[in-house]
């Protein structure tokens, strides 16, 4: 028999394999055995309708043993469904010289003569399309707004040759360092280092310019989103040598004019005019009628990072609520120490048992802040409002809520004072937790409470409002002279400290006693 | 012919069995059990179980030789392995999923 490989997209071994089928398929395919293939498809292995799924639930038995489980397998030339596991498929390919038999999970085709599993192109082909189909028809797909099912990368041609004309590879193990890398201060730039930092370490960030994603619309040489997509390249190049930023530098300058100059800048400003920029620059002509209106744009970076932030102000007298829901890029959060009261906190509100909080010295938690950015907050007679119910000016309460998270959430806690006495920096620490369920917070969950529903003890399974920890940026020092350094982490667990040109291991614990001013968690 | 078969049939089963056979079912029937399998699916990549199961997989294949290595050598070889590798936490709601899905739709 001639010699068969699978196709093994990871293997390490340098060469190609191409997928090969086995002769002996050439007895079933005769006739129209193409669409009698997509039959058993659609019917026996992927089954999208409700139709198919009903006959799939009743007749996928085994007919010795009437058994579900056992890797059952459909012969493929006639009808008889057996297990693989008990050798039931075995025993009937070899009484029938059925020579074919298909694996109802996972849809493999299975060669009896071979003894193994065989990849027919034409038959490959077939199963891709049914799977598609199948997929498609899932109520899921609709819901989930995944339209494709993921299917791994497979070269074409082109790219199979240029595989082999560059034939170095990198492996990403679990202790390398690529992605990381120091960047030169130009100049009290250390609040664009740690910012570009946490961006270049932000996942769908990364994986969207690694992937080529951004289509330049721009004439001139000086679009923003251009420069990051090299600095990701700079960043996963390998090079351990720190980046000199100076373009980057360079073009900030030019498109935030407020930021130019070689003082010492706000991380914090610097982060919301980079986000404005880029996302600016995203959508070339459009984006002059879009910037106003961030609901409606779907650059990348209004993807990640753009949330919705919800305000109702109710009425004192006739108790009408009036709502609002404005876009946001970071959540900026008043700290104990400022001379805005830090409470009384809202009552109900479950945050610090969600969130396990519980520092030991009492310290003031993440969850604190946030508790305290949703209270509801009476307006004062100074400050009525106009109510429309009552068509005239009352005294009301105002209450934010969350009303969509964005993917990439980033806390600012407002460490710099600038009121008009004082201008001061708050260093009181805050406890952050790795991670942080948002659910207390939404506008979702505040109308059950106000319902009368009882809040549900969150449901620890459902982590569409859980976020997690990626990057902590820092400033050390007082207002007029400091220092920005940020945490990253990679890998899932690891975590580095970057210090300008400087990059050092760091633990857990060095993260979580930072004084965080600002952070960014993913979902 | 055919009778002989249902005959047949209807012996082997146990009631436990019977009643696996009833569930599978009905989660097949209502889409239930594709669902499943694409959470099962997202939490064994979260977990990292599936990057455990490639490495045991290269090691099988090694062992082998890329040439020889047959689909059931790579199942022999990393099924009891990766079955105990299953972290109970995805175990429990897998669990809990069926157990609100039957309470759903208990006839």
């Amino acid at each position: 028999s001639q010699p068969r490989t699978a196709s093994h997209p990871d293997s390490d071994a340098g060469s190609v394999m191409s997928p090969a089928g086995c002769s002996h398929v050439n007895g079933f395919k005769v006739d129209n055995w193409k669409q009698n293939l997509r039959v058993i498809y659609q019917c026996f292995v992927w089954s999208g309708s409700v139709e198919t799924r009903k006959r799939k639930a009743k007749s996928c038995v085994c007919h010795l043993c009437g058994a579900h489980l056992n890797r059952l397998h459909s012969c493929l030339h006639c009808v008889f469904f057996g297990c693989f596991s008990k050798k039931h498929i075995h025993d009937h390919a070899k009484n029938k010289r059925h020579n074919l038999a298909i694996d109802l999970l996972y849809g493999g085709i299975y060669c009896f003569v071979c003894q193994d599993y065989i990849y027919d192109k034409d038959m490959e082909q077939i199963a891709k399309e049914e799977q598609r189909k199948a997929w498609k028809l899932q109520e899921f797909c609709k819901t989930s707004g995944i339209g494709e099912k993921y299917s791994m990368w497979e070269p074409t041609k082109r790219e199979l040759e240029l595989l082999r004309h560059n034939p170095k590879r990198r492996k990403i193990t679990a202790n390398c360092t690529i992605g990381l890398r120091g960047l030169i201060n130009l100049g009290n730039t250390c609040f664009m280092n740690c910012i570009v930092q946490a961006l270049t370490h932000t996942p769908l960030l990364r994986d969207f310019f690694l992937s080529d994603r951004h289509k330049c619309e721009m004439q001139s040489s000086s679009c923003l989103v251009c420069e990051m997509s090299q600095l990701f390249q700079e960043f996963y190049s390998g090079h351990r040598s720190p980046h000199i930023p100076f373009r980057l530098l360079h073009l900030v300058w030019t498109h935030a004019r407020h930021l130019a100059g070689y003082e010492q800048q706000d991380a914090h400003e610097f982060l919301i005019a980079a986000l404005d920029v880029l996302h600016r620059h995203c959508k070339g002509d459009d984006n002059g009628k879009k910037a106003n209106n961030p609901n409606h744009c779907s650059c990348i970076i209004d993807q990640i990072f753009t949330g919705g932030l919800q305000s109702d102000v109710t009425c004192q007298v006739c108790h009408g609520v009036s709502t609002t829901i404005d876009p946001f890029w970071d959540i900026s959060l008043d700290l104990p120490g400022s001379s805005t009261p830090f409470w009384p906190l809202s009552p109900g509100s479950d945050g610090s048992v969600v969130n396990g909080d519980g520092h030991p010295s009492g310290a003031t938690t993440l969850t604190d802040c946030l508790r305290r950015f949703t209270r509801p907050e009476h307006l004062g007679s100074s400050a009525k409002i106009k109510c429309s119910g009552c068509h005239s000016y009352q005294e009301s309460t105002k209450q934010l809520t969350m009303k969509r998270l964005p993917i990439v959430a980033c806390f600012h806690l407002k460490r710099f004072e600038h009121s008009a006495k004082l201008r001061r920096k708050i260093t009181t620490y805050v406890s952050f937790p790795l991670e942080l369920d948002m659910t207390p917070f939404m506008a979702s969950s505040k109308e059950s409470r106000m319902n009368g529903q009882y809040q549900q003890p969150v449901d620890s399974l459902n982590n569409e409002n859980k976020y997690s920890l990626f990057a902590v940026v820092n400033h050390q020092g007082t207002l007029e002279s400091g220092h920005y350094t940020t945490f990253i982490r990679q890998h899932k667990d690891q975590w580095f400290k970057c210090d300008d040109a400087i990059i050092t291991k760091a633990s857990i614990k060095d993260v979580l006693d930072s004084e965080g001013s600002t952070h960014k968690r993913t979902q | 012919m055919f009778n002989r078969f249902q005959f047949l049939f209807q012996t082997n089963i146990s009631r436990e069995s019977q009643m696996r056979a009833a569930i599978n079912q009905k989660l097949i029937e209502m889409g239930e059990r594709e669902r499943l399998k694409e959470l099962l699916r997202a939490k064994l990549i979260e977990c990292g179980w599936r990057d455990q199961l490639k490495a045991l997989c290269k090691e099988v294949i090694k062992e082998k030789g890329i040439e020889n290595v047959t689909v059931e050598d790579l199942v022999a070889g990393v099924t009891p392995k990766g079955r105990a590798l299953v972290p109970d936490s995805v175990k429990k709601e897998l669990l809990q999923r069926i157990r609100a899905f039957l309470a759903q739709h208990s006839t």
